[in-house]
């Protein structure tokens, strides 16, 4: 046991014997109380983890041998937890012996493991209690001491052993916060693939996969017409994505580029109007468009939006702002006109920011929702696919088409998500430009 | 420059300059002409000419409508030669109002017509008498690509801001003084001027509808603290986290996270409202899982939707924050960190005494102009709660978890009760205006600072 106090390339052995004391807690939590069952009878026994093993395998060899029942597989988490944590344990034990960075690297794998079984155990218990007839309406508050310090204990063990390896903790949190905010993507792009129609399933898992909702969604156009929807909102974000950014970006060069008189007046104006809540005045621009003969039309989604673009100047003109003046003037000299210095020498310099404002007027054509559906309001031919699928889950229409709004969500969402994953780098300059500004 | 008879105001070009001068403070374009720009003299002049005729024609008649907003209510008439009733067209307070307001912007316009051509006429002067030749018309047409590109550049950013923002938005503004509400519709009925009433019932207590508003606005506010700060530092802590060192493919960890920020709002809203239903996903898994014995009312118990939306924030927000926070830490100086781990600091010292001090700092407007966000997030209350769970206490539509803005959609959409609409969309204003003019000032005292040291 002398070896705690080696040192070893590599490692950080400050930690390494209170890591091989979690462990072995985290071992001997499994002969402690597990679960307390009859509670509400008022006579509770409490079983340990391997006491609760020892009655599943009697128990399924008894119903292996009546129906030869495949076996269950919620039995994986409790029979996973109990075997990763004696293997976690055992290299623990090795680790005193013989320390050296790769039995440290298995332990800490196994320790991993031993962690995610244990945390699933406390998801799976009820399904195991049912399954093995043990107990039938077993709630996680009947979950005793004996399991809350095997899952503390393998979590302490995990960290102290990631600290002895140098492994930064931060995958913990990060693991743990990726699945939390997957979850419901996950769940969205399941239910696209859900052979079985309806909200409301019982299961996470579909029982069926089929690509029907996304055929349905095409096909059935007399009462979804989803392809006429899509193609709507791809008419009005490409023609507002080449305006806008037109717009966005004559609006801020001239306001970062060029003094006149009346700029910092018109940059004021221009803050004023944005503390207003926007969609106060849509009823009026409504009434204003029936005058002019564009209500209940897609040209008028791309007017009023071209119409209000400036107001996104302050991105665009943070980044022009950083451009040095230098290069007008020495174009100036050359004998450039201002036009002529926007065109050929700002732009160019421009990339990321012309890049993030297509991106950004691109993406706002999809989401949009309250102006497209108070312009329309019945006219269901008219529908971008905001409104259209907000109209899918509406609670009258939910039941029925709940599997094509998803299938629908990620037809939507998937090319979006991959142009904003591939053009990440000038949103996030973008972005810090605004903060900048 | 020569000090003869350079640099004269609005007035002094008025008092000290010749007939012409005097003359085309009436009659535009008249400098511009005796001083050689004939041409563009005469554009000044022909659109003075149309201005007066559209006023002569519409426009002084719509202004006089706005005074009463109409008069003959529609009604039911006998004609006598068909021997049948018909309905006689009474005046359209709507309309009107809309047509006096779009011929006060057109006046507005003519305004600054005005303006320019007195300047451009006393320039055209002004070169003259300094002995050189004013611009022919073709020169100022050249001019509009070089130095005086932002009339060029602004033209239609103006036009459009003038027609579908500013012009609705004085619509709206006029509309908090009247009583356009759900009894007073056009063209059955007329509306009109009722002063400041509309703020007194909604501010003053006892009425029904204060009793909404009150309580809306506390949400509102505690909504747009929590979801801020919330998502600022739950952003702050991911971004420390992923750029911390030791962590390897610190893209695909940000990417993972992204991908929640780039789904569409309204989708990933409106499926995370389905999933928190009585019959939802998540119900259903904490159902089996065993954690509860019956279904959580995520949505329809007000304090659970109310901490439900916060965190459904948090999980969109988080990301965004987090992308934009990843920038900045890479830009404190890294010697801070490293004398501050000589000096015995641990992580949690560090974070207080260097990062959080310098994000403070650098993020403070990106704060504020996030909280007015906030207050105003139409999205994720509409698209998760509508404003859900209803409730007796509150004015028609309005529930718990409605922000002033969802409230405001809620009135002009179902209710039609605009006046009511205006009159909050008018206070929500104060409140942004209040918040950004602290934020305007602290930043002011910043950089007076002279930057974080």
């Amino acid at each position: 046991m002398g070896n705690f106090r080696k040192t070893v390339i590599g490692l950080n052995l400050k930690n390494h014997l209170q890591a091989v004391i979690a462990s072995l807690l985290a071992f001997i939590a499994l002969f402690l109380p597990y679960v307390r069952l009859g509670g509400e009878k008022g006579v509770a026994t409490n079983k340990s983890v391997v006491g609760v093993i020892a009655e599943l395998i009697k128990g399924y060899t008894n119903i292996a041998k009546s129906n030869g029942d495949s076996f269950p597989w919620v039995y994986v988490f409790v029979f996973g937890s109990v075997v990763l944590t004696i293997i976690a344990v055992v290299f623990a034990l090795v680790s005193v012996f013989k320390t050296n960075e790769k039995i440290m690297r298995v332990w800490q794998c196994f320790q991993t493991l031993a962690l995610v079984f244990s945390g699933l155990l406390m998801f799976s218990t009820r399904a195991i209690m049912r399954t093995s007839g043990i107990a039938g309406n077993f709630l996680n508050k009947d979950l005793s001491f004996g399991y809350w310090i095997l899952f503390i204990a393998s979590f302490v063990a995990l960290v102290l052993v990631m600290s002895v390896t140098k492994t930064n903790v931060g995958y913990i949190a990060l693991s743990v916060l990726g699945v939390i905010w997957l979850f419901p993507i996950l769940w969205i792009v399941l239910t696209a693939f859900r052979a079985e129609q309806g909200y409301y399933v019982g299961y996470f898992i579909p029982k069926g996969f089929t690509f029907d909702n996304f055929i349905n969604l095409f096909t059935n156009n007399s009462v979804l017409p989803f392809a006429r929807w899509w193609c709507n909102t791809l008419i009005v974000a490409l023609c507002s994505c080449v305006i806008n950014t037109l717009i966005v970006l004559m609006t801020s060069y001239v306001l970062s580029r060029t003094r006149f008189a009346g700029r910092k007046a018109f940059m004021n104006i221009l803050m004023i109007i944005g503390m207003f809540p926007g969609f106060m005045s849509l009823i009026a621009v409504y009434n204003i468009l029936k005058g002019i003969g564009l209500n209940q039309s897609l040209m008028a989604l791309i007017v009023v939006g071209a119409a209000g673009a400036a107001m996104g100047y302050h991105v665009s003109k943070g980044f022009f702002d950083t451009i040095p003046k230098a290069i007008d003037e020495a174009a100036i000299i050359d004998g450039a006109s201002r036009f002529q210095i926007f065109l050929n020498v700002t732009l160019p310099l421009s990339k990321s920011i012309i890049v993030y404002t297509v991106l950004g007027s691109f993406l706002g054509a999809w989401s949009d929702y309250i102006f497209p559906s108070m312009l329309f309001g019945d006219k269901q031919s008219s529908y971008t696919v905001a409104v259209g699928l907000y109209w899918l889950t509406d609670f009258k229409r939910i039941d029925t088409y709940y599997t094509q709004f998803a299938a629908g969500a990620v037809i939507v969402a998937v090319p979006i998500v991959v142009l904003f994953v591939w053009l990440q780098r000038f949103y996030v300059e973008g972005l810090s430009g605004s903060v900048k500004g | 420059m020569k000090a003869v008879n350079t640099n004269r105001n609005l007035i002094t070009t008025f008092t000290k300059g010749d007939i012409f001068s005097k003359l085309s403070y009436v009659v535009l374009g008249l400098s511009n002409i005796k001083n050689g720009q004939v041409l563009k003299g005469l554009v000044f002049m022909a659109l003075e000419a149309v201005y007066i005729a559209f006023m002569v024609m519409t426009g002084r008649h719509n202004l006089h409508m706005m005074r009463t907003l109409g008069e003959n209510t529609q009604g039911m008439t006998y004609n006598e030669a068909l021997g049948i009733y018909e309905v006689s067209k009474g005046d359209n307070s709507m309309l009107i109002l809309l047509a006096g307001v779009v011929t006060l912007v057109i006046t507005g316009f003519f305004i600054a017509l005005w303006l320019f051509s007195i300047y451009s006429g006393e320039k055209a002067r002004q070169m003259r008498a300094l002995g050189k030749r004013p611009n022919t018309f073709i020169e100022d047409v050249k001019s509009l690509a070089n130095e005086n590109v932002h009339f060029l550049f602004l033209s239609v950013p103006v036009l459009g801001l003038s027609i579908f923002t500013v012009m609705p938005l004085i619509y709206m503004i006029l509309m908090a003084f009247t009583n356009y509400d759900q009894d007073h519709q056009p063209p059955g009925n007329l509306f009109t001027w009722v002063g400041i009433k509309n703020f007194f019932t909604l501010l003053s207590t006892g009425d029904r509808l204060s009793a909404t508003f009150w309580p809306v606005l506390g949400w509102t506010l505690i909504w747009g603290f929590a979801a801020t700060f919330s998502c600022y530092f739950g952003g702050m802590i991911l971004a420390m986290i992923i750029n911390s060192k030791g962590i390897k493919y610190k893209k695909f960890w940000r990417t993972f996270f992204v991908i929640t920020m780039a789904i569409p709002a309204f989708i990933s809203l409106r499926v995370v409202a389905t999933m928190l239903g009585e019959r939802g996903i998540i119900n259903v898994l904490l159902q089996q899982w065993g954690f509860t014995a019956s279904a959580l009312p995520f949505l329809s118990n007000v304090t659970w939707a109310r901490v439900s939306v916060i965190v459904v924030n948090f999980w969109i927000g988080v990301p965004v924050t987090m992308l934009m926070v990843s920038g900045i830490l890479m830009n404190i100086p890294a010697e801070l960190y490293e004398s501050a781990k000589i000096d015995g600091a641990g992580p949690v010292l560090a974070f207080l005494k260097i990062t959080f001090p310098y994000m403070w700092f650098v993020t403070t407007p990106y704060l504020i102009s996030n909280l007015i966000g906030n207050f105003n997030n139409f999205n994720v209350i509409y698209f998760l709660t509508a404003g859900q769970p209803l409730t007796l206490d509150y004015f028609k539509g309005a529930g718990k978890t409605d922000l002033l803005v969802t409230w405001l959609y809620k009135l002009t959409k179902d209710s039609n009760d605009y006046n009511l609409a205006a009159t909050i969309g008018i206070i929500i204003f104060v409140i942004s205006a209040t918040f950004t003019l602290i934020s305007f000032s602290r930043s002011n005292a910043m950089k007076n600072e002279e930057g974080f040291q």
